[in-house]
């Protein structure tokens, strides 16, 4: 990794440079974007919006707004492109444009393909089979459990799980995406070589490379540059503003041969990229959930509009067409068994969060031995507790 | 000609003795008030001039110094009224100089003539206890309740006068009239329906007066449970009925004529209140602050997060030592503290406390959570979620139990922590815990594996046993604590603002 990057800073070209600056120029979206690239090349396309050189008919069509050309050459200075290509420089980043050899070949004949890829880490993560993880940032404790362990098996397949980075089920794939290439190498040191390859994660993200958002995923940014790929549009230094997080969503729908929805409310950014995979034929699937929990509303509603269910890793395999089911069952319930009560309390609260006044209520028991009833479940570990919330977790345990 | 006349003057929640002397000498007419006089007292010569004349009594044209001793002293309020007004009278020696020596006067005096209330008539008497004390009719019955020398009332100042030579009966008997309503029993813990949890930890705080937060989404009945705290709290032994009676006196304009304040209070101010309005102080008189009037008895606040930072910090001293002591350049008062701080709040800023419900966007949930972020969150000793109940009050066929079947046993458990080290359970030392809160093997155990998870801070450690020694108490268990105690204790201790922190789950 940090060879690449050494190598990175050494080749970055001026094409590339004024490739970089093009994207940091305001009201120059995806479209204006490509439109300038299809015309000149990197270069001419700067001199152009500098009022340095002649557009070509239709780049001049599309800078006829008014005020854009007075903006644009307000804007593209040198100093913009030196501070661009500081930036690039110093955190590494790389770039690449439409028509380059390292271009993501799944984004060449997309819909609306973006013209400049920012990317950490290595693009060929991409060349093996991709499914999108996505889901709401708010997540209960089962969704996030649930999202690391369909991430963590499809890995282990060879899959590379591409999510958005986001808090909550995107960065819980990831977390479980992560989780899997640890165990790989932790086999091979210990002489004991996976079957497969573990699929390396693809992270998309909405900010510029070299703005961490939301902040408690610093280590995961750094972890997904290093074992995978984090690709972005945005030139560096832009903030995570609301706009860029749909386009964003496009660019993650784009890559996914598989759409996996864990929870979403229905009103949730997710039916954005589901939008958006529908738009691009990407199948889509989604995680049923119990329909009093608020954050399984929309995942439910897409199921009712005719999107598959999934329970697991393996429904998504079958999806891709990468049927294993012949393969050993690797997974195994490491918690302790149950008593027959408690087997029943579980089964009663199972589904959705619930407080304790609820639990008292629907177990009938008194609130001391509720609580210790909570208590002993909880270190067996077949519930959490989050902020007064409790949940049952109904997971099976992948086998290390 | 001199005389010299006791009263007395308000400075926070306490009566400081005042001398009025008065000398009426040669010179030109004219009146003048030393010893440090605030605005209202320096008025005072126009309402007893009025006074005098209205009663048909003299006004000396000679040159009166009025001088309240002690000078250095500032004096603020109208309660010097009549002793400035019977000082003049004996400085013309229209009053023998000598019988004044066992009076002291606390009243404000009409253009009328007549006598009118003060505030802090508790305070005032209790510093005048040497002598028998002259009060307004209004006064007299809270006067008469706090202290054991005699007082004595009269409705105008020429009765006044007429008592003093011997001529008239003073006015002794407390005019009956009870208080109009009993706001313990107004609230019934009855009106709560289902909410189990949220009822056991009422219990709970008001056994051992443990600070609780109420964490739930608008309409869980928050407010409502905390309204019905302060019936479960005992009533108020002798002496906590004096200092809540005397700290409510000195701000109250209404008068308490049915004698002593026996019902624990219950002040929830609104959170746009103001630093001073909490703690106390202001004018020059330092009135006391809702901390103060909610001594002995309950302080609610609803919508912690609406209040100022700066309100909030204020209140983390006093909660630690139950006084609060304010210094001003001139004054420094110290005052009751004593409260059972109550808090209620919504778990994020839409309201919605259930996982995947939420819809804030995270900066404003992260800033909303900052706010209660650390030192205040970890002095209450329960925290509690409390959810909406109209699902679950159907399911539950039971119905609560009401305030008098509660209180019952909060008194007996109460008793049996003030029997331990005569305090309430809240207030063990981290010494007194072992004696008093021993733990079986098991419990102990268990409170170490928390310890070693990281759920329990050293603070909260201390705090979680002396609230499973509560839960003890209340279940008929006086000795020992088991696990069951402590794993209630555990619960009740809600860490809200977790759902901010990325929880490491284990695979």
């Amino acid at each position: 990794m940090q060879s690449q990057n050494s190598a990175a800073k050494k080749c970055l070209s001026k094409d590339q440079i004024a490739a970089a600056a093009l994207c940091a120029l305001p009201k120059i979206g995806p479209k204006r974007l490509m439109t300038l690239l299809k015309h000149h090349d990197p270069q001419t396309a700067w001199a152009v919006v500098q009022g340095r050189a002649k557009p070509n008919e239709v780049v001049s069509a599309m800078l006829r707004v008014e005020g854009l050309i007075t903006l644009l050459r307000h804007r593209a200075t040198q100093d913009l492109q030196d501070q661009i290509e500081q930036r690039c420089i110093r955190s590494g980043i790389n770039i690449t444009i439409f028509g380059d050899e390292n271009y993501p070949r799944v984004l060449i004949a997309d819909l609306a393909p973006p013209a400049v890829l920012f990317y950490f880490g290595d693009l060929s993560a991409l060349d093996s089979r991709r499914v999108g993880m996505i889901g709401t940032r708010s997540a209960t404790a089962s969704g996030r459990y649930l999202a690391s362990h369909i991430a963590h098996d499809l890995a282990t397949n060879d899959v590379c799980v591409v999510s958005g980075l986001a808090r909550g089920i995107d960065a819980w794939a990831h977390r479980g995406a992560l989780r899997a290439l640890e165990s790989q190498e932790a086999g091979r040191l210990a002489d004991r070589p996976a079957s497969q390859e573990a699929g390396r994660p693809v992270g998309v993200v909405a900010s510029g490379l070299d703005v961490v958002y939301p902040r408690e995923n610093a280590q995961l940014w750094q972890d997904i540059a290093k074992q995978g790929a984090l690709i972005s549009e945005s030139a560096p230094g832009s903030p995570p503003e609301a706009f860029r997080f749909p386009l964003r969503n496009r660019i993650l729908a784009a890559l996914s041969e598989v759409l996996v929805v864990v929870e979403s409310r229905d009103t949730g950014g997710s039916m954005i990229t589901v939008d958006e995979a529908q738009k691009r034929d990407v199948t889509v699937l989604a995680v049923p959930g119990s329909p009093r929990n608020v954050a399984s509303n929309g995942t439910n509603q897409l199921i009712q509009q005719g999107c598959l269910p999934i329970i697991g890793a393996q429904d998504v395999l079958v999806a891709l067409g990468l049927d294993n089911r012949r393969a050993p069952e690797n997974f195994y319930d490491p918690r302790f068994r149950l008593s027959a009560s408690d087997q029943q309390l579980i089964s009663e609260m199972a589904g959705a969060p619930f407080t304790l006044d609820e639990f008292v209520i629907r177990s009938g028991l008194t609130t001391i031995d509720a609580a210790v009833s909570l208590g002993r479940l909880e270190a067996l570990g077949w519930i959490v507790e989050n902020s007064g919330w409790w949940e049952v977790i109904e997971v099976r345990q992948p086998l290390h | 000609m001199f005389a010299s006349v006791r009263s007395a003057t308000l400075l926070g929640v306490r009566g400081s003795r005042v001398d009025v002397e008065v000398h009426a000498g040669i010179g030109l007419p004219g009146f003048t008030v030393v010893g440090q006089p605030d605005e209202v007292c320096r008025e005072s010569r126009d309402r007893v001039r009025a006074a005098l004349l209205s009663s048909d009594l003299p006004w000396p044209t000679r040159r009166i110094t009025v001088n309240l001793a002690p000078s250095g002293d500032r004096k603020s309020g109208a309660c010097l009224d009549l002793a400035i007004a019977v000082g003049l009278l004996a400085a013309q020696g229209l009053l023998p100089v000598e019988i004044l020596s066992q009076y002291a006067f606390i009243a404000e005096l009409g253009l009328d003539g007549s006598l009118r209330p003060v505030r802090g008539a508790t305070p005032l008497v209790l510093a005048t206890i040497d002598r028998q004390t002259v009060v307004a009719l209004e006064n007299l019955g809270e006067a008469s309740a706090a202290t054991i020398t005699q007082v004595f009332s009269a409705k105008t100042l020429f009765e006044v006068v007429e008592c003093l030579s011997g001529r008239t009966e003073w006015r002794k008997e407390v005019s009956k009239k009870t208080s109009t309503y009993h706001s313990k029993f107004l609230r019934d813990l009855a009106d709560v329906q289902g909410q189990p949890v949220a009822r056991q930890a009422l219990e709970i705080s008001a056994a051992g007066s443990h600070h609780l937060l109420l964490v739930g989404p608008p309409g869980a009945g928050k407010t409502m449970l905390a309204e019905r705290l302060v019936g479960l709290l005992p009533s108020l032994n002798d002496e906590q009925a004096i200092s809540a009676t005397m700290i409510h006196s000195s701000v109250q304009t209404e008068f308490l004529n049915s004698g002593l304040i026996r019902d624990a209070p219950y002040r929830a101010p609104h959170h746009s209140s103001s630093m001073v309005a909490m703690v106390g102080g202001g004018t020059a008189l330092m009135r006391p602050g809702e901390i103060s009037l909610a001594s002995h008895g309950v302080l609610f606040l609803d919508e912690l997060g609406e209040f100022a930072p700066s309100v909030l910090d204020a209140l983390r001293q006093p909660l630690e030592q139950r006084v609060v002591h304010l210094a001003r350049a001139r004054t420094s008062v110290v005052m009751p503290a004593e409260f059972l701080l109550v808090a209620a709040t919504n778990p994020c800023p839409c309201g919605e406390g259930t996982p995947g419900a939420c819809t804030c966007d995270d900066a404003a949930r992260a800033r909303y959570l900052r706010r209660f972020s650390g030192p205040l969150l970890d002095r209450f000793d329960l925290r509690v979620a409390v959810s909406r109940p109209n699902t679950t009050d159907l399911i539950s066929p039971i119905a609560g139990e009401s305030t008098s079947v509660v209180a019952a046993r909060v008194a007996k458990a109460r008793s049996l922590a003030f029997s331990r080290f005569g305090g309430t359970n809240s207030m063990l030392t981290r010494q007194q815990l072992d004696s008093a809160a021993p733990l079986t093997r098991k419990a102990e155990e268990l409170l170490r594996k928390e310890l070693e998870a990281g759920h329990l801070t050293g603070r909260g450690y201390h705090r979680v046993r002396r609230v499973a020694r509560t839960i003890a108490d209340l279940n008929g268990a006086p000795q020992t604590i088991d696990e069951t105690h402590l794993h209630l204790a555990l619960l009740l201790r809600v860490d809200f603002a977790s759902g901010l922190r990325t929880r490491e789950m284990s695979f």
